[in-house]
């Protein structure tokens, strides 16, 4: 026991004392106690007496004083406290760590709101965080803000952890040393994603920590360890006994990671796999080694093969059959070409294929369809050459026209291009000849198709395929007026390109966007297209839209398009259209426009009133120069 | 000054009008971007929700104040618009230069009027009016003897009562103390009473609470003591000016520059630089205090800046922020007190430290942990006085012992390093000395808070910065 023991037995009576009341001040005998034990000290010391005689005092002062003695008593105490209070502390000192991290100078008004969105929860924290990522990606090195980002990888806001995990990787090793304090490894998903990052910025370095993390590495945590072991290729024997002992997710990890290493090891490895484990392929998918691309075409052409010999079918055979169609990838490497040879070659039989209750399996189509995609997505080449010449070769294949059309988008010039494939697309009347007029619309359809997956790209100023490959050269723009006059119009689904749920035709959806919108040529042939459909469809906003984008103007048919469906469009959706408008078009323009609407017969009943003041009251506040409204104004207005 | 991103966050009411402005000039709003030949004049047009765009300018005639103008309506000033034309200048955006436009000519010529007007005018506080002054004494004096009361019944009851359901009528007594001139003592009580309810709401931080209120019960008993002795002697001498002593303050009373110019607390020629920044949010005033921690790098004193912004109000009321380099200005006003005094300044302009200046910041630290702590020690058993000391001292090393982080001081001194609770999570700092971005450099000093922990009765420091020879490492703001 302190030698002051007796002091902090007074000091805490004296604070039970205000607590509890000083009415009850002369029955705490425990108080009396503790200023009995006082009294030895209170000889050895003035400081202590003069605590003694406060304490004698207040105990024998009468109720209404008590108050007062009470506090002077205590701030004597407390006084005394204070200067006997000990600093310091006995031991071996360990020198600190140091984070790896840097030291930025940030105001509280910017490094505050960013922590607090790290490691808080709510809404509108991914705005800061994004934005201060994209202003100031220096802060996100500064040693106070680094933990709050490895603290967000564990944010129960799935996207704010991606974005913690994106900002990491990108900031290289510097943020190792954070990630692995206070890992813990039977953590969960924070702690699996600090794997994943700590992987990501230390490539091979990172294996030796691996493998020791995977001592008691539980759950999320080995699983992502596991897949983090395929970033080095001197783990392969590792990975070759775990997957022998791993099951279920782990295991999957474990060839995950195999299927990114390379060597006769590994290749003998798959081979056995595949045969044991055909769907096991699946982690082929994004491996572009030889010897992946040997075993994924030897498979699936001896279950082509298979089910050519067959001739029907199994549904478990099938289901193999498009798993092995997935695993192919982006491979383009020669044996993967012999394949797509051989495969035309029986592309017939291929068709011919039904499943046991006599329904056709589709596998040429999708061996087609999957050829195509990986056209869309490798560059030049042999597999482009191919693809290029295919429809030359089987012209009786009339879905090999997609393919062929699109590779010579892609490589030849546009006029080359346009003379070759135009014919194709019908401007007249099909021959009358029954087989050639089938023939001649199915081409015209499967060109339409092709075409669909073209579209002009605002920022790159280019034509681009699916999957974001820029043509040779920008479209021929015959096609734009080609289209104008086509006469067999395929059903190519419909859209929805803006808010409001108003459909667009998928035809004239795909004319829209093949238009490139810097040629005063084209955007004019296209205008007084859109005003048509427009008045025939009936979607004003879309079309409005359309026509907006194109530099024309509803003017004249917006109100018809609208009475075309009457009653039935929303106040907003009209604000939203006509306020888009007015930034491009001039104030009297925009007011004509509103003019157009007959509000009694097309806007919903339950907004009629609204409409009936705002539309009016913006005429007037157009005619009089002023700013289209806000949607707050027209909605006070009801 | 420079115009920096700093400089602009600060020019700025809010963080939010910064953004906003911000955003303008990334979304290229602004046009018609020009300047005058001397460069002290900045305009340009920005398009806003109007068919017409504002005119904008940001005025450096004096460059460590520039007056920012818009023809936006915001109240807010400056609004988004000035501040997006000074992200612009900090973009390297190119200015025409032109003539000066003739409105902003005018308005210049206005404003140089006002200030030749204001600096012709003659200086010093106000002489008071004599009886208005005997009278507020009076009724301060009525004030202090109803607070005794209500401290005396408090105590007969039991400070626990105040949890139950005589808070409301206590909340009411104590409002009346605002009446009486001592808006300082209605706060002490609020402070106690919303310490006890704390004890309801959380009943693991009983303790805590407790303690907190009583501290705040004997320093009320103290300034109600002290005040009486005080107020009284004004009364009998006839005394109406403002007193040297922190009574006036802990009154409620809050001084102007001119006041405490005329007793003389103030210093010319001062360099500051800042320590550190932070924010509290003071429940029983409902006001937000952002506090600048500064080292006067002549005599290595702390003081401490502090900009009140009550809840309420807060958006009209502008903020402070973190601020970096050396601030000099020309006029240091000093508050009256004892430890880290409050200080206040009219004008000043900020530069970059130089390294040398920078070197010589760990020396001004106490000369070792045993000095601090004697200081400390001699403020909070003051009633009156905070129960911390911000204080500057020699690391010789920090390391750990266990679990606790220790600073040894040069002469092998040593102190517990520890968050101060009261501070709460926003002010936790002493774990990020785990992850400093290199090893302390010999020759630092650490600046914090030294306290005293009820919890096993030690003298701790709570790290806020680590001074280095070559820069400051804030571990806070």
């Amino acid at each position: 026991m302190s030698s002051l023991q007796p002091l902090y037995d007074v000091k805490e009576r004296l604070e039970y004392a205000a607590i509890a009341g000083t009415g009850l001040l002369a029955e705490d005998f425990r108080l009396r106690r503790a200023a009995e034990a006082m009294k030895p000290l209170a000889a050895a010391s003035p400081v202590f007496g003069k605590i003694s005689a406060g304490l004698d005092k207040l105990l024998e002062a009468p109720a209404e004083a008590r108050a007062g003695l009470l506090l002077d008593a205590l701030a004597l105490v407390d006084a005394v406290a204070y200067t006997q209070g000990r600093s310091g502390m006995e031991g071996a000192l360990a020198p600190l760590p140091t984070s790896g991290g840097g030291y930025i100078e940030i105001s509280r008004s910017q490094l505050q709101p960013l922590l607090n969105a790290l490691t808080t929860t709510g809404g509108g924290r991914m705005e800061i965080i994004q934005s201060a990522w994209e202003e100031h990606p220096e802060f996100f090195t500064d040693f106070r803000v680094l933990p709050a980002v490895a603290a967000g990888l564990g944010d129960s806001y799935g996207e704010i952890a991606e974005l913690s995990a994106k900002i990491l990787k990108s900031l290289g090793n510097v943020v190792t040393p954070v990630l692995k304090k206070d890992f813990d490894p039977a953590g969960k998903k924070e702690m699996a994603r600090r794997v994943e990052v700590l992987a990501a910025v230390e490539g091979p370095n990172a294996t030796e920590w691996l493998r020791e993390t995977l001592r008691d590495a539980e759950k999320d945590v080995r699983t992502a360890v596991l897949l983090a072991l395929g970033e080095d290729q001197a783990n392969a024997g590792m990975l070759l006994e775990l997957v022998k002992t791993e099951r279920g997710r782990n295991r999957d990890a474990v060839l995950e990671s195999l299927a990114k290493l390379d060597g006769e090891e590994i290749r003998k490895f798959w081979s056995t796999e595949l045969r044991t484990h055909s769907e096991s392929v699946k982690f082929l998918r994004d491996t572009n080694t030889d010897w992946a691309a040997e075993l994924v075409a030897a498979g699936l052409w001896a279950r082509v093969e298979k089910m050519l010999s067959s001739g029907v079918v199994p549904a478990k055979e099938r289901d193999g059959f498009v798993v092995w169609c997935s695993a192919i990838g982006k491979k383009d490497s020669p044996a993967m070409l012999q394949f797509w040879r051989w495969a035309d070659s029986h592309m017939e039989g291929i068709d011919r294929l039904k499943t046991e209750d006599g329904k056709p399996v589709f596998a040429g189509v999708r061996l087609t369809d999957t050829l195509r995609e990986i056209m869309q997505k490798t560059g030049p080449g042999p597999l482009r050459d191919y693809c290029l010449t295919q429809f030359d070769r089987w012209p009786e294949m009339t879905r090999y026209l997609r393919t062929s059309f699109q590779a010579a988008l892609l490589s030849l010039p546009a006029a080359d291009v346009y003379e070759k494939y135009s014919p194709y697309l019908l401007t007249e009347a099909p021959s009358p000849d029954k087989a050639l007029k089938m023939r001649g619309e199915t081409l015209n359809n499967v060109l339409l198709r092709a075409l669909g997956d073209v579209y002009w790209h605002h920022n790159r100023r280019c034509h681009v395929l699916v999957f974001g490959q820029a043509t040779a050269e920008p479209l021929d723009p015959r096609w734009v007026e080609r289209m104008l006059h086509a006469v067999c119009k395929p059903d190519l689904g419909h859209y929805c390109p803006f808010a409001g749920a108003e459909e667009v035709d998928g035809f004239d959806k795909t004319l829209v966007e093949l238009v490139n919108p810097t040629d005063p040529e084209q955007r004019a042939w296209l205008i007084p297209y859109l005003r048509r459909r427009m008045a025939e469809t009936g979607s004003w906003n879309s079309y409005s839209r359309y026509l907006l984008m194109m530099g024309g103007s509803p003017s004249g048919v917006l109100g018809k398009a609208m009475a075309k469906r009457p009653g039935r469009h929303y106040a907003y959706y009209i604000w939203q259209l006509l306020s888009e408008a007015s930034k491009i078009l001039p104030g009297e323009e925009t007011a004509q426009l509103l003019e157009e609407i007959d509000i009694g017969l097309c806007v919903r009943k339950p907004e009629q009133e609204l409409a009936k003041k705002a539309i009016p009251c913006t005429i007037q506040l157009l005619r009089a120069g002023r700013p289209f409204p806000e949607w707050n104004d027209w909605w006070e207005m009801r | 000054m420079p115009l920096t991103e700093q400089s602009v966050l600060l020019l700025a009411p809010n963080p939010a009008a910064a953004e906003n402005g911000r955003k303008l000039s990334r979304k290229g709003s602004f046009s018609a971007h020009h300047k005058t030949s001397d460069g002290t004049l900045y305009w340009a047009e920005c398009a806003g929700s109007g068919k017409t765009p504002y005119r904008v300018s940001a005025d450096f005639t004096s460059p460590e104040a520039p007056v920012c103008r818009c023809s936006c309506p915001s109240r807010q000033f400056p609004c988004k618009h000035a501040l997006g034309l000074l992200f612009e200048m900090l973009d390297g955006k190119p200015f025409e230069t032109a003539e000066i436009p003739q409105d902003i000519a005018g308005k210049r010529a206005r404003q140089a009027a006002r200030t030749a007007r204001k600096e012709s005018a003659p200086s010093g506080p106000k002489k008071p009016n004599a009886a208005a002054q005997k009278k507020k004494l009076d009724k301060q004096l009525a004030g202090l003897d109803m607070a005794e009361k209500m401290v005396s019944e408090l105590l007969v009851a039991g400070v626990g009562t105040l949890a139950g359901s005589s808070a409301q009528s206590y909340d009411k007594l104590a409002k009346d103390l605002g009446s009486s001139y001592l808006t300082g003592l209605q706060t002490a009580f609020s402070r106690i009473a919303l310490a006890v309810r704390t004890v309801q709401k959380n009943p693991d931080q009983t303790q805590a609470a407790y303690s907190e209120a009583l501290r705040a019960l004997i320093a009320l008993h103290s300034t109600i003591r002290k005040a009486r002795v005080f107020l009284r002697q004004k009364l009998e001498e006839g005394s109406r000016s403002a007193e040297d002593t922190v009574l006036f303050e802990a009154l409620g009373g809050v001084w102007k520059l001119e006041e405490l110019q005329s007793i003389g607390a103030f210093r010319e020629n001062a360099g500051l630089v800042q320590l550190s920044f932070d924010v509290t949010y003071d429940e029983a005033k409902k006001e937000f205090c952002e506090r600048g921690w500064w080292l006067d790098i002549s005599s290595g004193q702390i003081g401490q800046t502090l900009n009140l912004r009550p809840a309420k109000a807060l958006k009209y009321v502008k903020g402070d922020d973190s601020r970096f380099g050396l601030l000099e200005t020309p006029m240091l006003y000093t508050y009256p007190g004892e430890g880290n005094r409050r200080i206040r300044w009219d004008s000043a302009s900020t530069r970059p430290i130089e390294p040398r200046e920078q070197a010589a910041l760990p020396a001004l630290a106490q000369p070792d942990l045993a000095a601090a702590v004697k200081l400390t020690k001699g403020q909070i058993k003051n009633t009156l006085l905070p129960k911390y000391m911000a204080v500057m001292v020699p690391i010789g090393q920090v390391g750990t012992v266990g679990d606790a982080f220790v600073l040894e001081d040069p002469k092998g001194g040593r102190i517990v390093l520890r968050d101060r609770r009261e501070d709460g999570a926003d002010h936790a700092s002493t774990a990020r000395l785990a992850m400093l971005p290199e090893p302390i450099p010999v020759g630092s000093a650490l600046f914090g808070l030294m306290f005293y922990d009820e919890a096993d009765r030690t003298i701790c420091l709570h790290p806020y910065s680590v001074v280095t020879p070559w820069r400051i490492i804030r571990l806070q703001y």
